[in-house]
């Protein structure tokens, strides 16, 4: 396993949210898709601080969008999970599943 | 989703912090993100509560851009505060030994070799006051060296290296206290807080201008 990255519990939410949101994921709506599913307030500096981490990584890559009247004449940034970021996702997902296999967790504390 | 331009404005103070603390690359995606969700913020729960939003949200983005400055430049900051430490270091005494050089040369001791009580007085004047007037201007120079040092994360440096010197500084005041009861207990206070001052001051005027400098180009 050496050399393979695992995500942090963050880098995951993040990727997830990434992915559901499709074309759509730039800071607002990723922060908002978090705070809408996992109830837990982000600040939209955790969401750029882990979004920088995961392109350093190659995990993610983004764009500038064209600049909108509501934004102050500002641009969005489009970010989308690339080849490698699915692999980690995998990779984490196959790694909580062995650690979580067999302990029933969700019977005990559902 | 459709969100209309507000008139309404976030508090400029949060603005202006945010902006201070956003490296150039991600200040036009962040400040973005923060104008249009407090639009929509003060059009569902009003514009006070938009506000204290937006309050709370540049409270935890500044204090997560500290952090990721850390990690994404940890050697430029590390250098430019190891270095402005250095220089605070070096340069601790230099107001007070060119005072008693211009008072010295002033004086000239060597054919008036004592002070009467006015020159007495005005010698202790200047030592005090120009000394800290010297080491305030000093820090606010090294601010500029360290901030230069630490291109985009000026903030994150200056900050570092104020809160390394205020650890120096309670040390010092504390040795002080305990051996000077009476005397100028005001200035060993006075002279570490305003130094602090000064050097996140030098910071904050190098990374503006740098964002001044940086979206001079393509604001157009």
């Amino acid at each position: 396993m050496s050399g393979r990255e695992y995500l942090g519990e963050f880098e995951h939410i993040v990727i997830l949210a990434l992915l559901r949101l499709a074309d759509r994921a730039y800071g607002v709506t990723v922060r908002q898709e978090i705070e809408a599913r996992t109830g837990r307030e982000v600040s939209i500096g955790a969401i750029y601080a882990t979004l920088e981490r995961l392109q350093a990584k190659g995990y993610v890559k983004s764009q500038f969008g064209d600049p909108t009247p509501e934004r102050g004449g500002r641009s969005k940034r489009f970010f989308r999970v690339t080849a490698k970021g699915i692999l980690a996702v995998n990779r984490t997902h196959r790694a909580l599943q062995s650690m979580t296999a067999g302990l029933g967790l969700v019977r005990s504390y559902s | 989703m459709m969100t209309k331009p507000s008139l309404v404005q976030p508090p400029p103070l949060a603005i202006w912090l945010v902006d201070l603390f956003t490296p150039d690359e991600e200040a036009e995606a962040i400040q973005g993100d923060l104008l249009e969700e407090f639009s929509e913020q003060a059009l569902k729960t009003g514009v006070a509560s938009a506000r204290r939003w937006y309050w709370r949200q540049s409270v935890k983005t500044i204090a997560h851009l500290m952090g990721t400055g850390f990690h994404v430049a940890p050697w430029s900051v590390a250098g430019a505060v190891v270095g402005g430490f250095l220089l605070l270091w070096l340069g601790f005494g230099l107001p007070e030994r060119a005072i008693l050089a211009v008072l010295d040369f002033r004086s000239q001791p060597h054919v008036h070799p004592y002070y009467t009580w006015p020159q007495a007085q005005v010698r202790v004047f200047w030592l005090v006051c120009g000394a800290l007037i010297g080491r305030l201007l000093m820090s606010l120079f090294i601010g500029f060296i360290v901030a230069a040092g630490a291109k985009g994360r000026e903030m994150v440096a200056t900050i570092t290296l104020t809160l390394i010197q205020g650890v120096f500084g309670a040390v010092e005041f504390l040795v002080w206290s305990a051996s000077h009861r009476y005397a100028f207990l005001l200035m060993p206070v006075i002279t570490p807080f305003g130094v602090s001052i000064m050097i996140v001051m030098g910071g904050g005027i190098v990374r503006k201008s740098r964002s001044a400098a940086a979206r001079r180009p393509s604001g157009t």
